[in-house]
């Protein structure tokens, strides 16, 4: 019988520094993790524990795993001892997918914040994979310090991709930075698309999800196509441990992204 | 079928259930019921609690262990294949426990394999509640103070044998093996459990005369945001979880790993062990980045009426909440969630 808790082996083949406390780990796990877009797993350290993540790869691409991850507590200060060859231990995929069905023929506004960016990358690969299926991709990304943006050469090559418009904002500049300086925010005074018939996807830390959301309602954005990326602590990734309760929802089973429409109504939904 | 075993014939007929499974059964304790696994030398049928109420610990304990090792890396473990066991003596509020497992680990995406090959394993034999106690409110919840599904063989006890009834296959074949000990039982059988059952219901009205209201989880929904209610509510709490921890519902768990090795060629291989967690913990549901969506407990203490009361009944129909009455049994502060859901 499948055993839902045991983790397969994850080889770390590369190891790349996004910023000083932010790296890309691409795995390669022994056997395929068929993730969609939106989905998390739960990595392993060995030893140390689990915690969920989501894959910022491309879903189209099934050799090898990659995951974006900042440095915050216990088991993500073990995981950033690992190095290249080290083994680590992986199950999933838990959680649902972004409906991409809905996003067919309709703009598409992402806006992220820091490290949040990293589940949106795999979102904007699935996208961009199919450009032909959706209307224009917007991506609106904040980070602290020009230091703090992650995937900045990707960035740049996305910038490049016929259907995509992208714009940068850090919350305060201590360096060379060509773009706006500002809380994310400051790069929805204006939104380009048609809101009542777009989708809006958000992923970053609280505080920036709450007034994101909120801009995104003042704009006119109906709350079932705000796409939310909720944090709670998801845990077992099964639907059965109880940690991640989110109102009447278990966030890894019935999010992690979850609607505006249907998280309204619980008391402060970002922590 | 229903059977009559008379009293000469039950040490008997337990003797042989010993023989053929890991057999449970409820004690009296220095007045209290326990569980106990049937000891051949030290057992007398008369030490037998079956006429009582449910024990202090819930039958989770045997499906659903405290902890156990739920896997090991990096070489995997199969969920162990155990001797049957047979729980001689659940009572209709146990049950519900089953009821809201069942639904957690078995009717999700994913099937918990512990869980799966327990529950297969295990035989359970019921018996009814004649005399319900104070801490008992099954009727509050939807339940009865005897059962007559969900279970293998039913029990309804009296001074002069008990009456057997088979309710699944499983129960069917137990009850064959024991022809030579059971007669059949008749229509002045059947009168008889039902006016005991009866009276045993008249109890529990009686002392539970105060419904709740019928649009329970809408009730809580509108009261969330008093926080003085519920801060009253909970100002004998002393965040001891004796309540969650003995409730047969529920079923928060913690997964955590231990390595093998400090160093070494081992330090890559550990176990992860699985334990029951309670939503109380102050640190339950924090993030890793240190976020906690409930540091106050007054919020901790609001979600669990959620999760039993409003949540559980929403998405599957029924409350989990077993009307057991172990948790202000276990409760320091004497917090009778009756008396709370009364208010409502």
């Amino acid at each position: 019988m499948n055993n839902p808790y045991q983790p397969i082996p994850a080889k770390i083949l590369e190891v790349i520094e996004e910023t000083p406390n932010i790296r890309t780990f691409v795995l390669k796990p022994e056997e395929d993790i068929p993730f969609l877009a939106g989905q998390f797993v739960e990595l392993t350290i060995p030893g140390f524990g689990e915690a969920p993540f989501t894959p910022s790869s491309s879903q189209f691409e099934r050799e090898k795993l990659e995951m974006t991850i900042m440095r915050v507590g216990r088991a993500t200060g073990a995981l950033f001892t690992n190095k290249a060859g080290d083994v680590l231990g992986i199950r999933g995929p838990y959680g649902k997918p972004y409906p991409l069905d809905k996003f067919v023929g309709r703009d598409i506004y992402i806006v992220g914040g820091g490290v949040g960016l990293a589940p949106l990358r795999a979102l904007f690969l699935a996208l961009v994979h199919e450009i032909k299926k959706y209307g224009r991709i917007y991506l609106r990304y904040g980070a602290r310090t020009p230091n703090d943006v992650v995937y900045k050469k990707q960035l740049k090559e996305w910038e490049k991709i016929k259907g995509v418009d992208i714009d940068l904002s850090v919350d305060s500049a201590d360096g060379p930075w060509e773009r706006k300086v500002g809380v994310v925010t400051c790069l929805m005074d204006e939104i380009p698309c048609d809101v009542k018939r777009s989708v809006a996807v958000v992923c970053g830390p609280p505080i920036m999800m709450k007034f994101v959301t909120r801009r995104l309602l003042e704009a006119g954005f109906p709350g079932e196509s705000i796409y939310l990326s909720m944090e709670t602590n998801m845990s077992c990734g099964l639907g059965q441990c109880g940690h991640c309760r989110l109102g009447p929802y278990f966030t890894c089973k019935d999010g992690p992204v979850l609607t505006w429409e249907q998280i309204k109504d619980i008391e402060e939904p970002f922590l | 079928m229903i059977y009559f075993l008379p009293n000469e014939r039950r040490e008997k007929w337990v003797a042989r259930l010993a023989g053929e499974f890991n057999l449970f059964l409820p004690v009296q304790i220095e007045g209290k019921i326990h569980w106990q696994k049937y000891d051949k030398g030290n057992f007398a049928i008369d030490q037998l609690a079956l006429s009582e109420i449910r024990a202090a610990e819930p039958i989770k304990a045997f499906l659903y262990r405290p902890r156990e090792v739920v896997a090991t890396f990096p070489k995997p473990i199969d969920p162990a294949q155990e001797m049957s066991a047979l729980l001689f003596g659940v009572k209709g509020c146990d049950l519900r426990g089953l009821d809201v497992h069942r639904k957690m680990f078995l009717e999700g995406e994913f099937r918990d394999p512990f869980y799966t090959r327990r529950l297969e394993n295990t035989i359970l034999v019921a018996a009814d509640c004649p005399m319900p106690r104070e801490s008992c409110f099954c009727n509050l919840v939807g339940l009865n103070p005897f059962v007559n599904r969900g279970v293998d063989l039913s029990i309804t006890t009296f001074d002069d044998g008990w009456v057997i009834e088979a309710v699944s296959d499983r129960g069917e074949k137990l009850a064959n093996s024991a022809k030579d000990l059971f007669v059949p039982a008749g229509e002045h059988h059947r009168a008889r459990r039902e006016e005991q059952r009866q009276k045993a219901l008249g109890i529990l009205e009686a002392q539970n005369s105060k419904k709740w209201n019928p649009e329970l989880s809408r009730a809580i929904a509108e009261k969330t945001s008093d926080r003085s209610f519920w801060k009253k509510a909970g100002e004998d709490c002393v965040e001891c979880f004796g309540c969650l921890m003995t409730c047969p519902t529920c079923f928060c768990f913690l997964l955590y790993d231990q390595a093998k090795a400090k160093t070494g060629a081992d330090v890559n291989q550990f176990e992860r062990t699985k334990v029951w967690d309670a939503c109380y913990m102050a640190m339950y549901a924090r993030v890793g980045g240190g976020a906690n969506p409930r540091p106050e407990f007054v919020q901790r203490f609001i979600n669990r009426f959620h999760c039993k009361f409003m949540h559980f009944m929403n998405q599957h129909g029924f409350y989990a909440c077993s009307g057991c009455g172990r948790c202000f049994t276990a409760c320091m502060g004497k917090i009778d969630i009756r008396n709370i859901l009364g208010q409502l």
